[in-house]
């Protein structure tokens, strides 16, 4: 192998040697909050890699792994999600007596994984690195062992099990109708056939779908997402909602847009009706939560439903991807990590304080504490797609693109879907600034958590007013793309 | 009598064995049995894996399945209490073998009316060398990429596996 | 400029939020700065060049490239007059909530932040940034409604708030498909190019639009929310809603609608101007029912947007510029109206109709106030209503002429019901639970005398405004085959 295919390789090599680094000197260190630092400063290294790798085009090892500017786009995205959910998680962790530097390293591997899942044109390549970061998002799931967490914990294993189990049979069945597990390869042998003729390809493609579906945590493989997300940490259920469904998505694009290319138009119709089951079935259940980590949990779910909405748009184009829609997915993510981040944050801050995670206990937050119900409620408007945030453009972008792509009626449902929201994002803005606070205690938050809320929340409310850096950033890793 | 059809007699026994102690496991109400019966399964893929000339899969099924997942799963029974209660059945039973039944009924209309991409080539003798050599030249990556893969899952075993002291 | 307009009252809530230390000073911050937006709207509107029809007062700077979107303000005819007027009802409306207690940062931060969004709305020429400004008022006027308001408040916020966003949920697939068709946001350039028909028909894209503003303005069967939130809203904001919010929706019908589809809306003036007509007699017949003075005067709103339906029917130059004048009149008097019931309210501490009467003796300035708002309500000449209903009429008779005979009896049902309920208020025997009830004080009749003033004036020389509105108005006019 020429040195070239390891540099290509750098930034995930680079990661995982740092979560086996970071494993070795919690053996050493006394001060365990210095894993945190170390951590945070390590990440430089593969933030390093991935800058050098900005630009470059290239294809390593036979192939399997593909560098471009649309990985690259992903990579960035993982490693800041990466590095702000090491900031929030810091408090918690060192609750710990034992096991700090294994929370660190798994959250590191679980995020190799996500990059190698967003750069590899290769099936069983695809299905290591979601099984790298999916079993590794089991494990910090579970990490604090409390009733609660164990069962989030054993649903997601069974969950992803049998998720993984049918993707794998549909890559087997795509195998088997192309002959390759290569994308470029399928490719040529799909070319354009049509899919009724070969109801081998078109299951298997269902098959993958629903083991995408698992990661994006769309319907109807949701079932999931409420009990991992109330169960899990809190930092690390913003982690899935966030970084999770950006790799699925990756994977998706990828395979729609190398492998699939051909046939991709007769998905756009599937994507659309997922997207708006989805999205429909989010926001009317979350209207009935009272917990707002589940709240949340469903509010991802709608989520998922709007991106699938660019998803749509990306498959009815022909060429495939041609428009809007890529760029408008890849700048939805972004904003979304932004927004969803910061909303998680603001309830581990407040969690911290008061051990509770019902809206009521965000009753009179305004009063505790106007800055964390300031920035929860900037994050929910985000949310809910109003100006002067960067959810705002989000929706807009990726509904331009639907529209561009003859579903108006998809755009318009997303619309309405979003008008729906505003109701139960604005239920929680009407707690903290209406209904009187339990207490008169003020709450501070701690360094760390307002450390990353600072950082989450200017990303809002920066992309708000200023767009355009980041979408000029996501049209060129979607002009990147190959098509 | 050739070898050929003898290899697809021998195929089709062990198939129908393969999946009648397949749904033995699910069937039985002791843990034991069923798990006895999940080994036999084991075993009759692996003769699968001979008559299609996979023998190096078919090696691997012996020994990790056969072999060491057999033994894990016994140990695991032997540490199980409430193992006289035994299989637990549900309520979801009826939808589950319905759901069963359509799945497997649409996977074969689907093998049935598809066109494969079948390889001219006569099997290989031996594919041993031949799957070394990918192992570690064009899919390097994902061998490495399973390596990284069972060291999360180690240490996700370790954390989940520790005691509720913390 | 522009910017400083519209950007004056949200900087001025961000200074009140982060330095007033006591709420006298949030209040003459907030004052200070709705004053100088009505001075520098003033001074924009004086300073329009009338026989230039092309935008004046341009800033217009690239914002998204990769877009299109621009950032491009700039005033002619027809929104120069609304400018003002946002101005006008904003320094009322801060005045109004003078006697504001209960949270005064957070009230008068909202209210300063609709008033951008509104003013926003009225300036942008681009598409998209008049799309966002439109969604921005939406979140101050919920809190103002759900944090401020009475009755059942919070239903009739998010009922505000669902109609509301829905509804620009389908302007924004309307804006959408025009971007994609034509390939600008720039409502000048869009007006002068022709809209190829891409996926959606120009009807299509119409509809889409004209759905938005038709629930804002409200046009019956859209017009549920309003009542709603009108009368649970706190005074400032139902001055705020009904004088300027609800002219948002005619101001886009006649920016965006008519004059980018003149041909659909020549095809569909029939529906708009049966539209109309219902509107008019269905909410005065509705007034009559009502029991809450500031339930009435929100049905009545319904009635007199009709009126502005009824002039963009006609499509010609005496309508439209009748439809606009009557916006701008409607908000004068309107939020004169919803300032006074306010103030009958939080001195009476009941809208409750039957329950008053008699207030007269006890309070003669807000009385004839009430009476002078009311009278210029139902169109009595010498008042601006009279004009803009009379423009209105002129311009309609000649095309609808049975649509126009029935709105006509919209105002004999207005006349009707502002006399009942002036008589109902005012007048009959003094009730003994109002014995100690007082009159307006003096920071209560400063706005009210400058509302009633711009009632009068625009009543007696209203070329002041109109000649603005027909320099605005003309190329509109133009598009639709010359002037009538």
């Amino acid at each position: 192998m020429p040195i070239r295919d390891y540099y290509l390789l750098s930034p995930e090599i680079s990661l995982a040697s740092i979560a086996m680094a970071v494993i070795l000197l919690d053996t050493v260190v006394k001060r365990k909050g210095l894993l945190a630092i170390f951590t945070l400063a390590a990440l430089a290294l593969p933030l390093a890699f991935t800058i050098s790798l900005w630009g470059e085009e290239g294809r390593a090892f036979g192939g399997l792994l593909i560098v471009d500017q649309f990985s690259i786009f992903f990579k960035f995205l993982f490693l800041g999600v990466t590095a702000a959910v090491v900031i929030a998680s810091q408090d918690s962790v060192t609750n710990f007596k034992r096991f700090q530097g294994e929370f660190y390293a798994l959250l590191l591997l679980a995020t190799s994984g996500l990059m190698l899942m967003s750069s590899t044109g290769e099936l069983i390549t695809i299905f290591l690195a979601l099984e790298l970061s999916t079993l590794s998002a089991i494990a910090l799931v579970t990490f604090f062992k409390t009733d609660q967490a164990v069962e989030a914990g054993i649903k997601y294993l069974v969950l992803s099990g049998i998720s993984s189990a049918m993707m794998l049979y549909g890559m087997a069945l795509v195998f088997g109708v192309s002959g390759s597990t290569r994308l470029e390869e399928i490719a040529q042998a799909v070319g354009t056939t049509r899919l009724l003729d070969n109801p081998a390809l078109l299951m298997g493609m269902l098959l993958m779908v629903a083991g995408f579906g698992f990661k994006i945590s769309s319907v109807p493989f949701q079932m999931w997402v409420p009990d991992v997300y109330q169960g899990a940490p809190t930092s690390v259920a913003a982690y899935l909602s966030v970084a999770s469904k950006a790799g699925g998505f990756a994977v998706i694009l990828r395979v729609f847009y190398v492998a699939f290319a051909g046939v991709s138009m007769e998905w756009s119709m599937l994507f659309a009706v997922l997207a708006v089951v989805s999205m429909t079935f989010g926001n009317l259940i979350a209207m009935f939560q009272s917990n707002i980590k589940r709240l949340l949990a469903y509010s991802t779910i709608a989520h998922a439903g709007y991106m699938m909405v660019g998803l749509a748009a990306v498959a009815a184009r022909n060429p495939i991807g041609e428009g809007l829609g890529t760029q408008g997915l890849l700048f939805y993510l972004t904003g979304y990590a932004f927004t969803n981040l910061g909303a998680f944050f603001v309830v581990i801050a407040v969690a911290q304080k008061l051990k509770g995670e019902s809206i009521d206990d965000f009753a009179g937050l305004a009063k505790r504490s106007p800055l964390l119900a300031g920035l929860l409620a900037l994050c929910l408007i985000s949310l809910t797609g109003l100006p002067p945030t960067v959810g705002f453009w989000a929706k807009l972008y990726l509904f331009s693109g639907a529209v561009q792509a003859d579903l108006v009626w998809l755009a318009v449902a997303g619309v309405l879907n979003s008008a729906i929201s505003a109701y139960y994002y604005l239920r929680v803005v009407k707690a903290m600034y209406m209904s009187p606070a339990a207490s008169d205690e003020r709450l501070t938050p701690s360094p760390a958590i307002s450390l990353a809320l600072l950082v989450t929340t200017g990303g809002v409310l920066f992309f708000g007013f200023a767009p355009s850096y980041l979408l000029d950033f996501a049209v060129r890793a979607a002009r990147g793309f190959p098509g | 009598m050739n070898v050929g059809v003898a290899a697809s007699i021998a195929f089709w026994i062990m198939a129908i064995i393969a999946v009648v102690s397949a749904l033995a496991v699910i069937v039985t109400r002791d843990i034991f049995r069923a798990a006895l019966f999940l080994i036999l399964a084991f075993l009759t893929v692996a003769g699968l894996f001979i008559t299609l000339s996979a023998d190096f899969v078919a090696a691997v099924q012996v020994l990790v399945y056969g072999g060491a997942i057999s033994i894990l799963l016994i140990f695991a029974v032997l540490l199980t209490r409430d193992v006289q209660k035994g299989n637990p059945s549900n309520r979801m039973l009826k939808p589950a073998v319905f759901l069963g039944a359509l799945f497997a009924a649409t996977l074969i209309v689907v093998i049935t009316n598809s066109t494969w991409k079948l390889s001219g080539d006569s099997p290989p003798q031996g594919t041993t060398a031949a799957i070394g050599d990918a192992l570690v030249n064009s899919y390097v990556l994902p061998f490495e990429i399973a390596s990284v893969l069972l060291l999360a899952a180690m240490i996700g075993a370790i954390v989940v596996a520790r005691g509720r002291d913390e | 400029m522009l910017t400083a307009i519209i950007f004056l009252p949200i900087a001025a809530a961000i200074v009140l939020a982060l330095c007033a230390r006591n709420d006298k000073q949030v209040k003459w911050i907030a004052l200070a700065a709705s004053l100088a937006v009505l001075i520098l709207s003033l001074i924009v509107w004086a300073a329009l060049d009338l026989s230039n029809p092309a935008p004046q007062f341009v800033e217009r700077h690239s914002w998204i490239p990769a877009f299109s979107v621009e950032y491009y303000l700039g005033v002619d005819g027809l929104n120069a007059p609304m400018l003002a007027l946002t101005g006008l009802l904003g320094v009322a409306a801060v005045l109004i909530s003078w006697h504001q207690q209960v949270r005064v940062k957070e009230f008068f931060f909202a209210l300063l932040a609709l008033q951008t969004g509104i003013l926003g709305v009225f300036a942008s020429l681009d598409m998209m940034l008049f799309f966002l400004f439109w969604e921005v008022e939406l979140i101050p006027m919920y809190l103002l409604i759900t944090v401020w308001g009475s009755g059942r408040k919070e239903y009739s916020a998010i009922k505000f708030l669902v109609y509301t966003a829905a509804s620009s949920g389908l302007m924004l697939a309307g804006i959408l498909v025009l971007y994609f068709s034509v390939g600008t946001f720039d409502m000048i350039a869009l007006r002068d190019t022709p809209f190829t028909t891409a996926v959606v028909t120009s009807q299509g894209v119409f509809f889409l639009l004209i759905a938005a503003f038709a629930v804002k303005l409200p046009v019956w069967p859209f017009h549920t929310w309003l009542p709603d939130a009108h009368t649970d809203a706190p005074t400032a904001a139902s001055v705020m809603l009904a004088g300027v919010m609800l002219k948002m929706g005619g101001y886009g019908i006649l920016r965006l609608c008519v004059s980018l589809f003149p041909g659909v809306a020549h095809d569909y003036a029939w529906l708009i101007a049966t539209l109309a007509v219902i509107n008019i007699l269905f909410g005065a017949v509705l007034v009559f029912r009502q029991k809450d003075i500031k339930r009435l005067i929100a049905y009545s709103s319904v009635s007199h947007m009709g009126f502005v339906l009824l002039g963009v029917a006609s499509l010609n130059e005496v309508g439209l510029t009748g439809a606009a004048l009557q916006m701008f009149t409607h908000g004068t008097i309107t939020g004169l109206l919803f300032m006074l019931a306010g103030m009958v309210y939080e001195k009476a501490h009941t809208r409750h109709i039957p329950d008053l009467g008699g207030l007269a003796g006890k309070m003669p300035v807000l009385a004839v106030a009430f009476v002078i708002a009311g009278l210029a309500s139902l169109g009595l000449p010498a008042m601006s209503g009279f004009v803009a209903e009379l423009l209105v009429f002129l311009g309609a008779f000649g095309v609808y002429r049975e649509a126009t005979i029935l709105a006509i009896f919209g105002v004999l049902l207005s006349a009707g019901y502002i006399l009942w309920t002036i008589q109902r208020v005012f007048y009959g025997p003094e009730k003994p639970r109002f014995a100690h009830i007082g009159d307006a004080t003096k920071s209560e009749i400063l706005p009210v005398a400058g509302m009633i003033a711009v009632i009068f004036i625009v009543g007696i020389y209203p070329a002041l405004v109109t000649d603005t509105f027909k320099a605005g108005l003309a190329p509109i006019v133009h598009l639709l085959g010359g002037g009538s």
